[in-house]
């Protein structure tokens, strides 16, 4: 046995055009001669049927697709003999005297002449070609060569049109369109629709597909009972789950894995992010029905919209979820390069469903993609201002959608407090110009130096007074030094000492300090206060403020007044600026006239490090100085102020001279600005989009390569010429590139769209292949149904939950789910849909469904991710490197443990165990497909993960309490919880013995019952017996294990 | 295959199910008729996974493309990287040289990772420890490696080994998944798709993890032995040193084996009852899982429990065999692993990154492995079983000749140029040296005819199991990939 093995990279002997040349005048005769054999053999084979008319897109693309256009097809780069196949124009060119494709006549083309010849050497596809024509295929070739091989534009690159629904004979099945499209395929093949499904069945599928949890027994009941019309009653019942906000979490979850969402950042390090606000952005989208079409242009430009807002940048996280290393080492252009890269295979797998990747090395060898196109969308996300290594800005603090946002109490408060400011102001208004007057008079008044009563320095260094009231330090000049300077305050009070540092010639290049380089640390200023009277005591007054006129870096005025002395101080560049300097203290209470002060000036930083000469001043009214910017607004005329300049000068007047309800109000605002900078900094950094002034430049990279830039071809932003182009007016930026995604001339972004809806509720989509609505890609099942589906989309406004609604409203939706002998043989795959799907529910489906029939469930929406069971010392195997990782933060808090799986913490090396177990991806990349296996390891996660057991026992104790006295009503309950329906009487005969057998056997081994019950951390119900909850919580084991339970049928 | 006739395959077996079920069999008659390897070879086996593989019948040994050399592999990564010039790689001629500038014709401006890229002088470094010649090959291998000495001629030294990454994550990620960047099946992955399992009671692809002895070592990731976009049943199954050997394999405390048998029992018979009714397939299917976690927790503490072990097992393999989580322990479990079909056992083992003080840091490290990997090729020689187990020995990258950081306490920066790995069992030369580096192990000579890329090496192990790398494919958006991409050759000259 070989393998089917399909390569289209496999070497073999080039054709040249010559070669091509000699089999068109050589073989003609050879295959004339067999030709006929060989039709009558097409003719005799009874095993496949061909259809009336043979359609290019429907039968004979994905064959020319898999055998020809890896040679003949789009790359120009690739192709064989200068022949393309996937153009009419050239195929049915003549060339040396023949044509490849005659219309109307596969005997006379060359092409079915070297198809159907014996001879190997020009036998097309070549022997060794990995894959090879079947007779039905050869077959369809032929007929539709005989038809006039007409041609079709590839069928996903022309825009959807709306056909109208076709008739039917099975017309009482017909609930809307889509079964007219269903049906209408079935009957073609001789087979019709599957009855209705019953209620308690439809509730429950509708639940999980919608909002991914089980429907209560409660909903099960009132949909059943519900005495309105089937369709009435269904259409309220989806309204309801449609209206939950369950239903926003579950969408949310399918989109995390195309957006390559996680809590980390991947690659080796895989540190934590914080991208959960914007995953909060999905759920509250799809909650609050988000058109599509907005949905998306939100996400891709959010930030370049006009009218932008912090929740519209917000959404642009989708495209910064991907992976980003801090291996240090790496090369910073190199990993840029890999973002943008995994932004356009993102985009284009999402939103357009185009293997878009193949053209990042080389031209598309299926679609009309080539290098070019492929740069052209690259270079809408190229100019994002970011790095390879560490890469992680831009980012902003913005607050989940979905939790109360604190800063905008904050904000709405400061705004109160500033209208009562301003109108306490203007209560005090009359004196408003006085006080400018006043504030005039202090600005152009001059400090008066103090008269020194007393001065000492340490070490012997002597300090001399001058003329100009300055002191000057000469003499000995030890490593740390005090000055102390006394003196007595005048007639005026003062709330303001001011220091200056003056140069001197005596000091290293005429600078201000006596260190080897001119410069100073001073380190702490101390002043004291004794009244007049010469009897009593010096106290200490605290200083409230310091402003300096310039602060060396590292060095502000702030630590000369921080209480410590030590190397933390105020200097100025002494030793590369050699300018006076100026600093003001403002006392926290006045000093009072005729008071003695005292003033000490510390320097404890070393290496002599002291003012070399320095003045103490009283400011003109002994008061603090006025600050730069208010000066600077004194000097514009009062008419010419802008209106934030009056507000701010009347502030400050008001703060100055004011009264204390002005002042207390003052103190007020001061408070809750910080508390607003407090909420504000509460908000993790989220990384967002933003766009560089000046976008990069963008050329082809050769093969690929972030190192390989082609000069010359330089790359303008575009589409991918195929699909049409950018509509008028648009710029050629992200948010055209948005706008083009959702126009209505793009004809893939609703397709691909409704097709991956439709998957979330049938299990494969109308085109199986999600991913893929290329050539290579599956024609789809029903054309008709996919195109007006997507029409009916665009036309509703992009409304997606109508179109859940429109889709689960079908009569195919509610059909039931039981698999007759005879469909599963005709369509094994239920391609046609003849029966509703059954499938097994996804990772988090399942832990929600145990959270939720068990009653642990957590409901509420939103926030940070949590960190629920685990097992031991996963995170630390594989990373335990200092400050690089971290183990896993175990908890016993149920805010952590029960949430919805959607908020369980996704680190992407370790993606979370058990729902790795069931096929979640890693979110290394985009995800559109899940697999869908069926293992032993998931069987040892359903029946020992220690969330499966302590469901099972939650599950227990409900049964017990609200399900009855007899094990019989008991077990019905639990049927009802798990399942939403009833057993049948040898499943309840079953249960109960082995409910019988358990009881025994946990009645007989109390320990042991204790031991299974005391798994998990929520506390047991200690009112219930031990022997019976633990024969209980075994017969709940029993219901999470069935495949019923993890099935939507 | 054709795939008209799997999809007629597939049906054929579906009816045969569905019928067998429909009639009302026991589930143990039931599970005659179902896949009996765990792990099947294609998704479709032990699973619905939409998937395109080539869908083998399930239960087949396995299809090769042609004869296999190996039934299975065991890769022993030495993640982090060995240093070539202190292992494997034997330069005399770098005492002549040994601190003096690495001359620039030599380096020819070649990329250098942000650790050295700005360092101003680039002196070349010696061997620190002296090589010997071992075995009858005379095969030159360091001291710091001694236990290696009595493998020498079971071992195929490739010193012309090269890849283009020059950083631990895209280089391991490389080797493993023949990609840089994430999103490839793991190599285990593709041996498990291509031949499916061997074992009933064990899975395909078992990865096994060293206890990380060094706080600096370069961490690794599940994506190593990620499905990638194969159907996940793929991926490699970890066998852990501590908690579970398999997550969640442990049944709850307070639960006892009569009780687990009858608990399967039931809900075998629950599900049985619920296919008659729905007639879906998958139940079936879900059965047969059941049983073989079954299955497979029972084998499990037989497999990791090596109380069995005779004396002489433990004097091979040295006393660190007991210790669960050191090399020598999980060597062992390798070589039980083997005996049991396991197809692909991936073994990793960190520590090697040595930017500085390598002289001092290395000797640690091999002393962690050197005992553990030459027992295993030993005692899988003397089982008869390395003539059909493929060995790999290996780093990432190789280390910089040249000097890093401070030149007395030097360490050695990445080199992706040229660095050693050896090959042992399953078809390849013992005793063999392939291969060769300039006199400053810097670069490969006749990289042309005689470098070993990743690819080729991939193609290589591929081959040696009986698969042709450029026909094992998956079709996955469009195209059909292989784990070498477009490139690789298998290595002919390390063939037997």
């Amino acid at each position: 046995m070989t393998l089917d093995s399909i390569q289209p990279n496999v070497t073999r002997p080039p054709r040249t055009t010559r070669a091509f040349r000699r089999a068109f005048l050589t073989i003609g005769c050879a295959v004339l001669a067999c030709a006929s054999p060989h039709r009558a053999n097409a003719q005799e084979a009874p095993a496949f049927q061909l259809p009336e008319k043979v359609r290019f897109n429907r039968d004979i693309r994905t064959i020319f697709s898999k055998t020809c256009f890896a040679c003949h097809g789009p790359d120009a780069n690739a192709r064989e003999a200068d022949l393309r196949l996937d153009v009419r124009g050239q195929a049915i060119a003549e060339r040396d005297g023949a044509r490849p494709i005659v219309p109307g006549s596969a005997e006379d083309s060359l092409a079915w002449r070297l198809i159907v010849t014996t001879d190997p050497d020009d036998q097309m596809p070549p022997p060794d070609f990995h894959t090879q024509l079947t007779a039905r295929e050869k077959a369809l070739i032929r007929k539709w060569i005989d038809q006039g091989a007409e041609y079709e534009t590839h069928w996903a690159f022309i825009p959807p049109g709306k056909a109208s629904p076709p008739k039917v004979n099975h017309t009482d099945a017909v609930r809307n369109p889509i079964d007219n499209f269903v049906i209408r395929r079935l009957e073609t093949d001789g087979l019709g629709p599957t009855a209705a499904t019953d209620r308690a069945s439809l509730i429950r599928r509708a639940s999980l597909d919608l909002t991914g949890l089980p429907p209560t027994p409660g909903e099960v009941q009132a949909f059943v009972r519900d005495p309105a019309s089937d369709d009435d009653a269904f259409s309220k019942a989806v309204d309801h789950l449609l209206a939950s906000p369950r239903f926003g979490e579950h969408r949310a979850r399918y989109w995390l894995d195309a957006a390559r969402y996680a809590d980390t950042s991947g690659y080796q390090y895989d540190r934590t992010r914080h991208q959960w606000v914007w995953r909060d952005w999905v759920i509250n989208a799809f909650n609050s029905n988000l058109p599509f079409d907005q949905f998306t242009i939100q996400q891709t430009a959010g930030d370049l919209l006009p009218d932008a807002t912090d929740q519209t940048r917000l959404a642009t996280g989708f495209h910064r979820n991907h992976p980003i290393t801090i291996e240090g080492g790496v090369i910073d252009e190199e990993y840029r390069t890999e973002y943008v890269m995994d932004r356009v295979v993102t985009t284009t797998t999402t939103w357009l469903g185009l293997t878009f990747t193949c053209a990042r090395c080389h031209n598309h060898k299926y679609d009309p993609i080539d290098m070019d196109d492929f740069y052209s969308f690259y270079a809408f996300f190229n100019s994002v201002p970011e790095r390879g290594l560490n890469g992680f800005n831009p980012k902003a603090r913005i607050s989940s959608p979905l939790r109360p946002d604190r800063t905008v109490e904050f904000t709405e408060r400061i705004a109160a407090t500033e209208k009562r400011l301003s109108a306490a102001i203007k209560a005090a208004g009359g004196s408003m110009a006085a006080w400018e007057t006043k504030l005039n008079k202090l600005v152009s008044a001059e400090a008066k130096s103090v008269k020194i009563d007393t001065l000492s320095a340490q070490g012997g260094t002597k300090l001399e007074k001058r003329d100009d009231g300055s002191v000057l330090a000469t003499g000995p000049n030890p490593a740390t030094q005090t000055y102390q300077i006394g003196f007595t305050l005048g007639d005026k009070p003062t709330r303001a000492i001011r220091l200056e540092a003056l140069t001197h010639d005596s000091h290293f290049k005429k600078s201000t300090g006596r260190a080897h380089n001119g410069n100073f640390v001073l380190s702490e200023v101390k002043v004291e206060v004794a009244e007049a009277d010469a009897g009593s005591k010096f106290k200490q007054a605290r200083i409230a403020s310091a402003e300096a006129n310039y602060e060396q870096k590292g060095y502000p005025i702030t630590q000369a007044i921080d209480g410590k002395t030590g190397r933390a101080g105020w200097a100025i560049d002494g030793n590369t600026r050699f300018a006076d300097s100026s600093a003001v203290f403002t006392l926290k209470d006045e000093i009072a006239a005729g008071s003695r002060v005292k003033v000490s000036l510390i320097h404890s930083w070393g290496g002599s490090h002291s003012i070399g000469r320095f003045r103490i001043s009283i400011p003109p009214d002994g008061q603090p100085p006025v600050p730069a910017g208010i000066r600077k607004i004194l000097d514009v005329a009062a008419a010419k102020r802008s209106a934030a300049d009056r507000n701010r000068l009347a502030g400050h007047l008001a703060l100055r001279f004011g009264n204390a309800e002005i002042t207390a109000i003052s103190e007020d605002l001061k408070k809750l600005r910080s508390q607003l900078d407090a909420a504000r900094m509460a908000i993790p950094e989220t990384m967002v989009l933003a766009s560089m002034p000046t976008p990069r430049e963008t050329h082809v990279l050769v093969r690929g390569e972030y190192d390989k830039p082609d000069k010359s071809r330089p790359i303008q932003p575009n589409t991918p010429r195929a699909l049409g182009t950018l509509p008028e007016g648009v710029p050629p930026d992200r948010l055209g590139l948005a706008r083009w995604l959702v126009s209505r001339d793009n004809p893939l972004t609703a397709r691909v769209t409704v097709n991956r809806f439709w998957a979330q509720l049938f299990g494969s989509g109308l085109v199986k292949t999600i991913e893929d609505f290329g050539s290579q890609g599956e024609y789809p099942s029903h054309p008709e149904l996919l195109d007006w589906l997507a029409v009916e989309f665009m036309d509703s406004g992009w409304d997606v939950k109508s179109l859940f609604k429109t889709m689960v409203m079908s009569g195919t939706y509610r059909q039931s789910s039981k698999i007759e002998p005879a469909l599963l043989q005709a369509d094994p795959d239920n391609r046609l849909l003849g029966r509703a799907p059954r499938f097994r529910l996804d990772a988090e489906t399942i832990r929600d469904s145990a959270l939720a029939v068990s009653g642990l469930l957590d409901e509420s929406v939103g926030g940070p991710s949590v960190f629920p069971y685990h097992p031991e010392g996963l995170w630390l195997e594989i990373n335990n490197r200092p400050n690089y990782s971290r183990a896993y933060p175990h908890t016993t808090d149920p805010a952590q443990l029960y949430r919805r799986s959607l908020y369980t913490f996704w680190k992407r090396t370790v993606a979370p165990p058990s729902m790795a177990t069931f096929d979640a991806p890693e979110r290394e990349f985009c995800v559109v497909k899940r697999s869908r296996t069926n293992t032993p390891l998931q069987a040892f996660v359903m029946l020992h993960d220690p969330q499966f057991i302590e469901a099972a026992r939650k599950l227990a104790e409900r049964v017990i309490k609200d399900g009855g006295d007899g094990p019989d009503d008991r077990i019905r309950r639990g049927f009802e919880l798990c399942l939403s329906r009833q057993p049948t009487e040898s499943e309840l005969k079953l249960l109960r013995t082995a409910l019988n057998e358990g009881l025994q056997r946990f009645k007989r081994d109390p320990e042991a019952a204790n031991k299974l019950l005391a798994v998990g951390q929520s506390p047991r119900d200690p009112s219930l017996d031990a022997a019976e909850l633990a024969a209980y919580t075994t017969l709940a084991r029993m219901l999470l294990n069935l495949s019923e339970f993890i099935t939507k049928g | 295959m054709d795939p008209i006739l799997e999809s007629q395959l597939s049906v054929t077996r579906r009816r045969f199910i569905s019928h067998a079920g429909r009639v009302g069999l026991g589930s143990a008659a039931l599970m005659s008729l179902l896949e009996p390897k765990l792990f099947s070879a294609s998704g479709k086996g032990v699973s619905l996974a939409e998937n395109n593989g080539p869908g083998y019948a399930p239960g087949s040994p396995g299809p090769s493309h042609f004869a296999p050399r190996a039934k299975r592999v065991i890769y022993l990564c030495q993640s982090g990287a060995p240093s070539q010039i202190d292992t494997f790689d034997y330069k005399p001629t770098l005492e002549k040289y040994d601190g003096t500038e690495l001359p620039g014709s030599v380096r020819m401006g070649q990329r250098l990772t942000g650790m050295t890229a700005r360092q101003k002088s680039f002196p070349v470094a010696k061997s620190f420890l002296p090589f010997r010649q071992h075995g009858n090959s005379g095969q030159w291998i360091s001291d710091l490696l001694p236990h290696h000495g009595r493998i020498a001629d079971d071992i195929c030294i490739i010193n012309s080994t090269y890849t283009e990454a020059i950083n631990h994550d895209p280089a391991i990620t490389f080797f493993q998944t023949g990609h840089q960047q994430p999103g490839r099946p793991s190599l285990g992955a593709w041996a498990s798709y291509g031949l499916g399992s061997e074992s009933s009671d064990l899975p395909a692809y078992v990865v096994l993890l060293d206890k990380n002895t060094d706080v600096q070592a370069q961490p690794i990731y599940s994506r190593l032995w990620g499905a990638g976009f194969l159907p996940s049943n793929h991926q490699g199954v970890k066998l852990r040193a501590a908690g579970d050997p398999v997550l969640y394999l442990r049944d709850p405390s307070g639960t006892d084996a009569t009780g687990k048998r009858k608990l399967l029992d039931d809900i075998a018979a629950l599900n049985a009852e619920r296919h008659k009714e729905v007639g879906d397939p998958e139940i079936l299917t879900r059965i047969a899982a059941y049983e073989m976690a079954y299955r497979m927790q029972m084998s499990v503490p037989d497999l990791t429990d090596t109380s069995d072990e005779p004396p002489s097992t433990f004097e091979l393999y040295g006393e660190d065999a007991k210790n669960p989580g050191t090399h020598a322990a999980n060597c062992l479990l390798a070589r039980r692993l083997a005996e049991r079909g396991v197809r692909f056992i991936q073994l990793y083992h960190r520590g090697w990154d040595h930017h500085s003080n390598l002289p001092g840091r290395h000797p640690k490290i091999a002393r962690e492995v050197d005992q553990g990997s030459a027992a295993l090729v030993q005692d899988l020689k003397r089982r008869g079983l390395l003539d059909d187990t493929l060995i790999i020995w290996g780093g990432e990258f190789g280390r910089t000749v040249y000097k890093q950081g401070n030149p007395k306490t030097y360490g050695r920066d990445h080199h992706p140029r040229c660095f050693s790995i050896y090959l042992a069992g399953a078809g390849v030369k013992g005793g063999l040296r392939y291969g060769q580096t300039d006199d400053f192990c810097y670069n490969i000579v006749d990289r042309e005819n005689t470098g070993v890329h990743v690819h080729d090496l991939n193609a290589t192990i591929l081959h040696l199991l009986g698969l042709d790398h450029e026909r094992l494919t998956y079709f996955f958006q469009g195209r059909h990939y292989r784990v070498t991409d477009i490139h690789g050759k298998v290595v002919k000259g390390v063939l037997g």
